[in-house]
């Protein structure tokens, strides 16, 4: 078990009122396997996968990686070292180019990453698909497809073994969210990282290892 | 690509909003530096304005608290002297390096002639008895005048402690009163102490008694400051009566001026009853002598007065030479006081406008700045970056306005003074006692120069980069707000 989340809970407060959000959810998953979690707009599919990778905290509960709660390894630093976050915007840096954005987060993690840090971007990007030509050029100049795969490059370029995407197709057309899918397979099968993906698509639900489904705060196995 | 290349690389990236930055901080830069260059300018006029007008002191009835006083006041009012006991405890303070004092007379001769000027004896035209030899009393042998640079010993030597304690008939005159008169060291030369007496009625005046006062002549002085200062003068050969009065300057042990003035009293009583009668029961003594203390740096002077004032009687007040500064740099007053508010109004705008400039920026980069947090960079890094982004900006418009500001300053303060000097009091020549110069408005103005020193740069660089860091650490507090969550997700 490479992560684990025990009896989360996360409420907004309204007056006395707790309005919940998740409510004692509990859930963990594995290496080499590829997860969806499944649900509708407002479900708290986006709130569970920012407390799962550390970019909010949860008023109850824990999050533990490698059985260690994250809250001790330290929010920051969990993020830097253990995490690889995709958003559904992309969020690259539109003033670096491809290239550019995946060294980014390998001078930040102190994870130990090959001294031709260049080298390893290029390789990283053509591995999803991303030619050294298209990887000189700034991001903006790619297609939406094309900035999801840097996007990809950039959560793998810190060698983390967990990878969390937020709707990471939801700007994408059909047969470019397939090859985003398919990429988020070979990652999870061929290279044991544990990938978990949140999504309102049944079809990219269907295609993962397990899938779990997240409706007014509480999460369920997807049949 | 850690935070350091990532800033230079947003400088590089985002050129149109680094020179934005760049137009902002330069136009700023400008203003704090001129003003502060004109502060600067002004300051060292200041210090060397003082330093020329020495470190000397003195203490003299303060005329300005006598001019107030009323008739009433003045009822009952006993001046008293100051004694030589109280110069000698004010001498033995810290700050004085060396102190005399001195009694002066004038006395006229008919055995030699007094110097009048380079070519310029037949136009002096004398009229009355001839009074034309100050003699200056010494009680510090080696004369302050010598060690102050006022004059300087050409030949012989100064005075030795016994000749001043015993009033020895010895005197140290100028090389030009020698040269006329064919005097050299160890030759004498006589002056005469004439006591006239005043006719009422006639407005004539009639010689009462005279006595020969025969002295050696031991050393011989050239003036120093003021031959250098006529040197400088705009006005050339201009008839100086302060240098002709130096040059007839006879320095004597200050028992020979007692004993001149005290013969000089008795003689005239003798001629004037009705003077004799006025004076009769007063309390007769013939030494009124005028302190001067060489303080050991001119910026003791205010301490030097502090701690003097209290032992003073009462309506006499200490005088500095460097006093003399306040009533002739007026024009520089002006423009210190000027460019000081100038200088904290830029420093202020500097703050605010380039704060602002730099959170608009930062805001239009929240994304960014959420993307690195995200990514688990510290947030110390991210200010760091974006400190580096500004500064490196900051340095080259700072760098830059270092040389237009100083061009500014010149041009802007020229014109003020110009316009001061205009409306200033002109040919007013200051010169006391204690004062080694005869300094002008004008020698004030010429000694002002706003040029490019190591003390400018240092300090406009401290100036102006810690307001950019100020200016940019602000705004950076909300970098340390932003929660990636909501920026991002």
């Amino acid at each position: 078990m490479i992560l684990e989340a025990k009896d989360l809970n996360y409420y907004y407060q309204d007056g006395e009122q707790r309005r919940y959000i998740l409510k004692d959810t509990s859930v963990s998953f594995e290496k080499g396997k590829f997860y969806t979690i499944l649900g509708q707009s407002g479900s708290g599919k986006t709130t569970l996968l920012s407390l799962l990778s550390a970019l909010d905290s949860p008023q109850s509960g824990t999050v533990s990686f490698n059985e260690e709660d994250i809250k001790k390894i330290g929010y920051e630093k969990y993020r830097r070292n253990n995490v690889g976050i995709i958003f559904q915007s992309y969020n690259l840096i539109p003033t670096f180019t491809a290239v550019e954005n995946v060294l980014v987060p390998m001078s930040i993690t102190e994870n130990e990453i090959p001294e031709d840090t260049k080298t390893v971007a290029y390789n990283l990007l053509d591995f999803i698909g991303i030619g050294k030509s298209k990887a000189d050029r700034f991001v903006n100049k790619l297609s939406g497809g094309e900035q999801q795969r840097v996007a990809i490059a950039r959560a793998l370029a810190t060698n983390v073994e967990l990878i969390l995407a937020d709707e990471p197709t939801g700007n994408l057309d059909e047969e470019m969210e397939q090859e985003i899918i398919d990429i988020f397979k070979k990652l999870a099968h061929e290279h044991e990282k544990c990938v978990i993906v949140v999504t309102h698509s049944n079809e990219i639900a269907l295609q993962s290892d397990q899938a779990f489904h997240l409706r007014k705060g509480v999460l369920s196995s997807y049949e | 690509m850690n935070f350091i290349k990532r800033g230079f690389l947003g400088i590089t990236r985002k050129k149109g909003k680094s020179l934005i930055l760049l137009a902002v901080i330069f136009i700023l830069g400008n203003l704090i530096s001129g003003a502060f260059s004109i502060q600067q300018a002004t300051g060292n006029v200041e210090k060397n304005i003082k330093e020329r007008l020495g470190a000397a002191a003195t203490v003299e009835l303060d005329q300005e608290e006598l001019n107030a006083l009323s008739e009433a006041d003045w009822e009952g009012v006993e001046i008293e002297n100051i004694g030589v006991d109280l110069i000698k405890q004010i001498g033995e303070l810290s700050y004085v390096k060396y102190y005399d004092y001195s009694m002066s007379t004038n006395l006229g001769s008919e055995s030699i002639e007094s110097y009048q000027g380079e070519g310029m004896e037949d136009q002096v035209v004398m009229t009355g008895p001839s009074m034309d030899y100050r003699l200056k009393g010494i009680n510090y042998a080696p004369v302050i005048d010598f060690e102050e640079q006022k004059g300087k010993l050409v030949d012989g030597r100064v005075f030795t402690q016994e000749e001043v304690d015993n009033g020895t008939s010895v005197a140290i005159i100028s090389k030009k009163l020698a040269e006329k008169n064919n005097l050299q060291v160890g030759d004498t030369f006589t002056l005469t102490n004439a006591v006239y007496t005043y006719d009422d009625k006639t407005g004539e005046e009639e010689l009462a008694n005279s006595r020969d006062v025969v002295l050696e002549v031991i050393g011989l002085f050239e003036p120093q400051s003021i031959k250098e200062d006529q040197g400088e003068s705009s006005d050339g050969g201009m008839f100086d009566w302060m240098d002709i009065e130096y040059q007839n300057t006879v320095y004597v042990p200050n028992e020979i001026i007692v004993s001149e003035t005290k013969f000089n009293m008795e003689e005239y009583m003798k001629a004037d009853a009705e003077f004799a009668a006025a004076m009769e029961g007063e309390e007769q003594t013939f030494e009124y002598y005028t302190p001067m203390f060489v303080l050991n740096n001119p910026e003791d002077s205010a301490a030097f007065e502090e701690e003097v004032t209290p032992l003073l009687p009462e309506f006499y007040t200490v005088i500095n030479a460097s006093d003399q500064y306040d009533s002739i740099a007026g024009p520089m007053k002006s423009m210190s006081n000027l460019s000081k508010y100038v200088l904290i109004a830029a420093v202020i705008a500097t703050l605010l406008i380039t704060g602002l400039v730099v959170l608009l920026f930062l805001r239009d980069r929240k994304r960014e700045l959420g993307i690195y947090l995200s990514l688990g960079e510290r947030r110390s890094r991210v200010v760091g970056q974006i400190l580096i982004e500004v500064m490196v900006v900051a340095v080259i418009g700072i760098t830059l306005s270092l040389f237009s500001g100083n061009l500014l300053a010149g041009q802007v303060s020229d014109t003020m003074m110009k316009a001061d000097s205009n409306t200033s009091d002109e040919g007013i020549i200051y010169y006391s006692e204690i004062q080694q110069t005869n300094l002008t408005t004008e020698d004030v103005l010429d000694s002002y120069e706003v040029n490019l020193n190591s003390s400018y740069i240092l300090g406009f660089y401290g100036i102006g980069l810690l307001t950019m860091l100020i200016s940019t650490v602000i705004p950076l507090i909300y970098i340390v707000r932003l929660n990636p969550k909501k920026i991002l997700m």
